[in-house]
């Protein structure tokens, strides 16, 4: 398993953003984290990513545990925040040298893995262009290049394909497979139904608990529903009467 | 239009007084800075250090020495006895200046004052101390001072004080404020909406007014309570002068706004607009020591104005009839600031 | 610790400053404009007072005390007058800052100033008194003036003004940067990385100094060949001093920066602790012995105040290492324990 969480919880004071949340992802799996704004899912990739400190339960990545041996993760995580932040006053080739400097990619690789992220992304033409000059969707795979050029285990993006045409979103997640491919595990949030589909298996967060999870497939058989947002309006549904 | 003036407002002022660490930022530091300004400005000299060489060994020498003990304005902290010892006092700057008794003083008084330089201001003042204390009482020349009998600095000072406090909050602050609407992108949001360029200003410009009067006030209380600055003019007069040189500084807090792209351009072009019409005001050093060529700059500084006031309301107790003239200069150049900072704002929305 | 990350943070922010143009000029350019405001235009210096005189006495006694004023390079006699009216009307006015009224017989000599600038009414008066008293000397008294025998306040304003140049360059500068790093989210990427805390000060640090030290040599420069300020120390001591007291003032701006949530924030924050406390508690024009007790206690707190008498002593008094040995290591202990501070205090956690 390379990503697990056990009955994590978060509490910003009295409000519950994560509440006992438990699953796991395999190697090379493409886990995706849906839901509506504000259910959780980017307070959990950033205790993932040792951003925050959980409240209480456990979670580990890549074997290391969270919390705990936060150097080691770090390490061995790509991570892509969503406003993909990027320097704006530095042209595309000094943002990759910098993060590449960041994650100690060894000089004697940095040349392959730079122009092999730049044609990943498409933007080998426009190394020299300052990042303020690309358009929205330039951006994201940069930022998702600049996440990769050590070559993590585990990649957390977080809402990467927010803003983007449906063209380039199309593209962003032909990358993702091409990653997950190579062995590596992704680990995306988004809350674009349709990008559901593309994940080999899913979580459902609503208000901070994990409401449903499975495969795309599996999940709209056991709901008997056409499509990802039906399983997902059902859920909620579900979930309210619950509640009630 | 007054609708969406008032709308801005209320946002400007939700935004600034919700954060508590922003509402303290508008208290603290305006007392910290008058309290800084009024117990550490200060050019007086009280208890300078000084040693003493007493060459004769007279009880006319004695009795000299004597007097400089008792001036509050010397404290004599050393009685040479090597010659070395003048040196090495003032090299490392343990005294501020060496009397030292010339043999034969009880039959032809002769002193020789040695002072440190380093600081000129300090030194004219202990020399003309020195001299005076030396030459004896001197019933031959009767001063009288004016305003300020005491000569206490601070009285000079604070009023200068008052103005930079009111400055930093309207000018600085709008600036800033604006740009940061740029700088996050939220201006592109307010200015799709029905919005005028002028309401837009207004909008941000009027609460920092709000807080700037309110600090001004302020300050006066804590100025007369803590430091007993006379206050003999009108306070109505000071009002309506302030409300002038308001118009000067939320003028250029606009206009540095318009030319900056990001709140870091904003800070070090406002700094460095700043600095010299601070250095020009006759705040510390005096407009008149200042050369011809280079005097005309402070013809055209609003805060020269404005300090003038302030010291004529404050010390002088001047009335309109002496304060037209620069308050007509603050209304002058605070018509032209911001209608040209409106004009360059409108532009920069194209 | 990995040179290699804290190397990506250096260039990373020698970039951004070098891809800011208007903020690297106006930063360069700010000692130069500083040092000519206040080597030519601003001056404490005390002469051509605007004088007044009313001679009740008129004799030649009298008249030769009026040549003494006239002849004096410290007055500037802008007119007779011949009631005290007149004198009322012009010290009002501030037209006049002392009138001089020699009382019938001669028999004393009534000194008037206007005390609102109390600085230059001292020194006003010690001048005046002294032109009076001169004509009937009991006792003869000769000064010397030490170190800036010219009395020129620019000698004395000069070098400490390097000093707050430098301090307002730190802060400016310095204090935004990490918060703006916040405001935009690139922090919170950073922070996702191995990137330890040290590396992310000593690189933002290492860049700042690189600007600080051309600022400090644009201003050393200037002052000692553009306005002919002495300097009669020890030029590598100077170097030393400049160089920990730029690590101690730009590591305090990263740590105000660290703490702020807003770019606005840190800028309030760095005008109230560095550019006022330059300015007012380090020696730079007020005496620090004049001021209260408590106050002087503060100013020990705030590097500016070891640095200027550093300067001081360097340019005018020729003095080094071992007469201001004390001092330096003053600046020394602020540096280790400001930088320190900063970075322990660096977000690590996004909330």
């Amino acid at each position: 398993m390379m990503v697990t969480i056990q009955s994590l919880v978060k509490r910003f004071g009295d409000f519950v953003a994560v509440d006992n949340v438990s699953l796991s992802v395999d190697k090379g799996e493409v886990f995706g984290f849906l839901g509506p704004n504000g259910a959780g899912k980017s307070t959990t990739i950033r205790i993932l990513c040792g951003l925050l400190d959980p409240t209480s339960g456990a979670a580990t990545v890549a074997g290391y545990r969270v919390g705990e041996q936060s150097e080691e993760i770090r390490r061995n995580i790509g991570y892509m925040s969503q406003k993909f932040s990027l320097y704006d006053d530095l042209t595309v080739e000094e943002n990759i040298d910098f993060y590449a400097g960041l994650y100690s990619v060894p000089r004697a690789e940095l040349s392959a893995r730079k122009d092999y992220v730049l044609k990943m992304a498409g933007i080998a033409e426009r190394r020299k262009d300052l990042t303020s000059l690309l358009a929205g969707g330039w951006k994201q795979r940069l930022a998702l290049g600049c996440a990769i050029l050590h070559s993590p285990p585990v990649l957390f993006l977080d809402e990467p394909t927010s803003g983007v045409d449906p063209i380039a979103r199309r593209q962003f997640w032909d990358l993702i497979y091409d990653l997950s491919a190579e062995g590596h595990t992704v680990f995306v949030t988004t809350h674009y139904m349709e990008e559901a589909e593309h994940c080999h298996r899913l979580a459902l967060m609503y208000k901070g608990r994990v409401i449903a999870l499975g495969t795309p497939a599996g999940l709209k058989r056991e709901r008997n529903a056409a499509s990802m947002e039906e399983v997902f309006i059902q859920s909620i549904e579900a979930e309210e009467a619950h509640a009630a | 239009m007054w609708e969406r003036i008032r709308v801005v407002i209320r946002k400007e002022f939700l935004q600034t007084l919700r954060n508590p660490r922003t509402r303290v930022m508008l208290i603290v530091p305006p007392i910290m800075q008058l309290l800084i300004f009024g117990f550490a400005a200060n050019l007086d000299i009280e208890n300078a250090r000084i040693a003493f060489q007493d060459g004769d060994c007279t009880p006319e020498s004695r009795d000299l020495r004597a007097r400089f003990d008792a001036s509050p304005y010397f404290e004599v902290t050393y009685d040479i006895d090597r010659e070395s010892d003048v040196q090495r006092l003032l090299d490392k700057g343990e005294v501020l200046a060496v009397v030292r008794v010339l043999p034969g003083y009880s039959k032809r008084p002769a002193v020789q004052v040695l002072v440190d330089g380093t600081n000129s201001n300090n030194a004219s003042i202990v020399s003309g101390y020195a001299n005076r204390l030396v030459a004896g009482n001197v019933s031959f020349a009767e001063t009288r001072v004016w305003f300020n009998p005491e000569l206490k600095s601070r009285y000079y000072f604070i009023p200068g004080v008052v103005m930079n406090i009111l400055t930093i909050i309207t000018m600085m602050l709008t600036g800033l404020a604006l740009v940061r609407e740029r700088e996050i992108g939220t201006m592109e949001q307010l200015l799709v909406s029905p919005l005028r360029p002028v309401e837009l200003i207004l909008g941000k410009t009027l609460p920092f007014v709000v807080i700037g009067f309110f600090q001004f006030y302020l300050i006066l209380i804590a100025a007369r309570l803590v430091f007993q600055v006379p206050f003999r003019g009108s306070l109505l007069l000071l009002t309506f002068a302030a409300a002038l040189y308001l118009l000067t500084t939320l003028g250029s807090g606009v206009l540095i706004s318009t030319i900056s792209k990001t709140q870091q351009q904003a800070v070090l072009t406002t700094f460095l607009y700043f600095m010299p019409v601070f250095m020009f005001s006759g705040f510390t050093f005096p407009v008149r020591n200042m050369p011809d060529a280079v005097r005309w700059v402070a013809m055209i500084n609003p805060q020269h104005y404005f300090i003038d006031i302030l010291r004529g309301v404050f010390l002088k107790g001047s009335g309109f009839d002496a304060l037209w003239q620069p308050m007509l200069a603050l209304a002058v150049i605070g018509t032209v600031l911001l209608g040209a900072s409106v004009l360059r704002f409108r532009k920069t929305l194209e | 610790m990995k040179l290699q990350r804290l190397n990506a943070v250096l260039r990373k922010e020698l970039l951004h400053i070098m891809r800011d143009p208007r903020s690297l000029a106006l930063a360069l350019m700010m000692p130069v404009l500083l040092l000519v405001l206040f080597s030519f235009a601003l001056s404490l210096d005390v002469d051509h007072i605007p004088t007044l005189i009313y001679d009740q006495d008129q004799t030649p006694a009298s008249r030769e005390l009026i040549a003494k004023f006239r002849g004096s390079p410290y007055f500037s006699i802008d007119g007779y007058v011949s009631s005290y009216q007149e004198i009322d009307k012009a010290i009002d006015r501030g037209t006049i800052l002392l009138a001089v009224v020699i009382q019938r017989d001669f028999k004393s000599v009534q000194l008037l100033l206007d005390g609102t600038d109390s600085n230059t009414a001292s020194i006003a008066r010690s001048y005046a008194e002294s032109v009076v008293t001169r004509q009937r000397p009991r006792v003869e008294v000769r000064t010397r003036v030490w170190y800036n025998s010219s009395l020129e306040s620019k000698n004395f304003i000069v070098p400490g003004l390097i000093s707050v140049i430098l301090m307002i360059i730190a802060a400016l500068l310095t204090s935004l940067t990490i918060a703006r790093e916040w405001e935009t989210g690139t922090l919170e990427q950073l922070l996702s990385t191995p990137l330890r805390s040290n590396e992310f000060i000593l690189g933002k640090l290492g860049a700042f100094c690189v600007l600080g030290v051309l600022d400090a040599i644009i201003a050393i420069v200037t002052a000692v060949f553009v306005f002919h300020i002495p300097f009669r120390g020890s030029l590598p001591f100077l170097g030393l001093a400049t160089g920990v007291f730029l690590i101690g003032a730009f590591s305090w701006g990263l740590f105000l920066s660290s703490i702020s949530e807003t770019q606005l924030q840190a800028f309030q924050m760095g005008m109230l602790s560095s550019f006022l406390p330059a300015f007012l508690l380090s020696g730079f024009i007020y005496a620090i012995e004049n001021m209260p007790v408590p106050i002087q206690i503060v100013s020990y707190l705030f590097p500016s105040r070891y640095f200027i008498a550093i300067l001081k002593a360097t340019f005018l008094k020729g003095l080094g290492f071992p007469e201001l040995w004390t001092q330096l290591l003053a600046l020394i202990v602020y540096a280790v324990a400001v930088s320190t501070l900063a970075m322990r205090r660096t977000r690590t956690k996004v909330a």
